[in-house]
């Protein structure tokens, strides 16, 4: 098929199993938010896509298939063939993931060549394009600075020019809004949802913002220590949440129609680390509905509504914790 | 740019000024020269006498502002052994010393810098552990210790190699090894911990998922960004390689102005002395002003911040 599959992706560091069992598919034109928080997987899983883990983590199951290819039955050469072509991905730091004594135009220009046999005059006429289509203002001036004269906002549209210059299937986001002003993440997500939406481009968007999420995803994956909680389409989750880990996160984000005194809902305990990790569905010790059962049995992943699944012993009850929460 | 190298070439010179002015201390202020000039037994209207002819009866600031005005001239003093111009003396030995020092900063650069790009690329393989075997036996052994080895096993055993002298052009390995042992062990371990603190910045990572392959990230990016903190060392070690030239030319009877700085003290040729201590002084500032232009050149955050 069409698109970035991945079916069952397992990732272990010094034998910690840190990534568990992950499924998803994005197709052409959609958006698949991978959301949860910091150590939980999220961004491994995204360089496990690029094949770029680092040297600790390993994959010990599962497949990657891009477009029906399964990305871990090719060579290093045949992946790097695809890496910045088919499969592209920009950072949180925007400012770090340039090389600092590099111009812009030639980092630009760069990515292009690795994939097309061009000049070098061809490439910066290519780069002043998507400077242009990324709303770069004076591309001609940009692309002989250097990125210590640009703004955050500005080298994360550099990092998008970078990864769709090549005009891949896919682009993976991990955390492209975290770090940069709340007015520019705006900017910045609308300029992804235009590129989606012109090019068909499938994006994986890795967040931790559940408003970032109800901004441009079409499905999310919410991810608890390493696995799936729930997934679903964006309205669905929102609306009626499936697993008690997306209520109680969904309960915390602050809202404008609550009164400003009332004390933002949190969620007891941290995440469990991955040589914690027992039997049983991993969010149990902090977990409102948990009994005897969730402590001993890993809950499947099963469909409560057409595409909407989630891994809980108690998906009917979860409705409880979001009319307690509210 | 110009700016930036304006100021740089300012803050030399005043460097060099501070050096000729603690030179000038030191020499005037260890001593009396005129005790050293006079021979044994004189008596003390003789030595009065010299005192005033070479001006030593003058205030001390009046001394200080002549000598400047002979530096002024490039008038470096009459070797009060030899009755000929010191500068000449010490001119006649630079060659052997510049080719020495070219020798082993040659031996340094091209075995140092591959050995440290090796070290941090092919981190925690049997390589590194090899190559970090060797660097450390060239940063702990002694230059007179691995010169007497060198000239051991390559001059005495296998009779490879000239054991000392300048005759021909091939004895000028051993020295320059021996002098090139601890420069290259630095440059070693500098190259080996910029670029795995470059190789794990978020811009190498973000050049592979371009499709740039490992080596490729380090050619195009990762050596530059790491050159920065090693011309820093470079800069140092070039200022060290002369001083260190000291001991290995006396070692290997090379002619070098080392050899002449022993030869000099040994015999109370202060002005001699005075001229080595300032050419190796203004070498270090020279350097180090060639490594701050090198900066700018290297990193446009310098160039253009200024």
């Amino acid at each position: 098929m069409a698109g970035l599959t991945v079916e069952d992706l397992s990732i272990d560091i010094a034998g910690a199993s840190v990534v568990d069992g992950v499924s998803f598919s994005v197709g052409g034109g959609e958006v698949m938010a991978l959301v949860g928080e910091s150590g939980c997987g999220k961004s491994l899983t995204a360089f496990a896509l690029l094949g770029l883990l680092p040297d600790a983590a390993e994959v010990t199951q599962g497949h990657i298939l891009l477009d029906g290819l399964d990305l871990a039955s090719l060579s290093e050469r045949e992946l790097r063939r695809l890496r910045g072509s088919k499969l592209s991905i920009i950072f949180q730091e925007p400012t770090a993931s340039l090389d600092p004594l590099a111009t812009i135009g030639s980092q630009i220009a760069e990515a292009y060549r690795l994939h097309h046999k061009v000049s070098r005059r061809e490439a910066l006429a290519k780069a002043r394009a998507m400077l242009v289509s990324v709303g770069i203002p004076d591309p001609d001036r940009r692309l002989t600075q250097y990125p210590f004269e640009l703004s955050g906002g500005m080298c994360q549209r550099v990092m998008i020019a970078i990864a769709l210059i090549c005009g891949p299937d896919i682009l993976i986001a991990d955390e492209p809004t975290t770090a940069l002003d709340v007015t520019i993440q705006a900017q910045i997500l609308d300029l992804m949802k235009q590129l989606v939406a012109e090019r068909g481009t499938g994006i994986v968007l890795i967040t931790h913002d559940m408003g970032v999420v109800a901004d441009i995803a079409d499905r999310v994956a919410v991810m608890y220590a390493g696995r799936i909680a729930e997934i679903g389409p964006v309205d669905d989750i929102f609306a009626q949440p499936s697993h008690p880990y997306t209520a109680l996160l969904l309960a915390s984000v602050p809202r404008l129609d609550v009164s400003p005194k009332e004390r933002l809902a949190t969620i007891d305990g941290s995440v469990p680390s991955p040589e914690r990790f027992g039997p049983g569905c991993r969010f149990n010790e902090r977990c409102p509905l948990a009994d005897g059962r969730c402590r001993i049995d890993t809950p499947p992943l099963l469909a409560h509504r057409p595409g909407h699944f989630s891994a809980c012993w108690h998906a009917d009850r979860v409705s409880e914790i979001a009319r307690a929460a509210a | 740019m110009l700016r930036y190298a304006a100021g740089r070439l300012v803050q030399a010179a005043i460097a060099v000024l501070g050096v000729l002015t603690i030179v000038f201390i030191v020499m005037r202020f260890s001593g009396d020269p005129t005790l050293l000039l006079v021979p044994e037994g004189s008596t003390q209207e003789a030595v009065d006498a010299l005192r005033k002819q070479l001006g030593f009866d003058r205030p001390v600031v009046i001394q200080y502002l002549d000598y400047l005005q002979s530096l002024g001239r490039f008038d470096f003093g009459i070797s009060v052994v030899q009755r000929i111009p010191a500068i000449d003396i010490v001119a006649s030995r630079v060659p052997y010393t510049v080719m020495l020092a070219l020798g082993a900063l040659a031996v340094a650069l091209f075995v140092g810098l591959p050995a440290g790009i090796a070290m941090a690329v092919w981190r925690g393989g049997w390589l590194e552990r090899c190559l970090s075997a060797l660097a450390l036996t060239g940063q702990s052994l002694p230059t007179f210790l691995s010169g007497m080895l060198l000239i051991i096993v390559f001059g005495v055993v296998l009779g490879w190699l000239p054991t000392s002298g300048a005759g021909d052009i091939r004895a000028l390995i051993l020295p320059s090894i021996a002098l090139g042992a601890l420069s290259m062990s630095t440059f070693a371990r500098m190259a080996r911990i910029a670029i795995i603190d470059e190789l794990g910045k978020d811009y190498v990572r973000a050049a592979r998922a371009r499709g740039l392959s490992k080596a490729g990230a380090v050619e195009r990016h990762v050596l530059r960004n790491a050159a920065i903190p090693v011309v820093t060392v470079a800069a140092l070690e070039i200022g060290n390689l002369l001083a260190g030239a000291v001991i290995v030319e006396t070692v290997f009877a090379w002619p070098g102005i080392g050899q002449l700085a022993i030869q000099s003290i040994q015999s109370r040729d202060f002005l001699v002395v005075q001229v080595i201590v300032l050419l190796i002084s203004i070498v270090y500032v020279l350097t180090s002003l060639l490594a701050d232009l090198v900066y700018a050149l290297l990193d446009p955050r310098i160039r253009l911040a200024s």
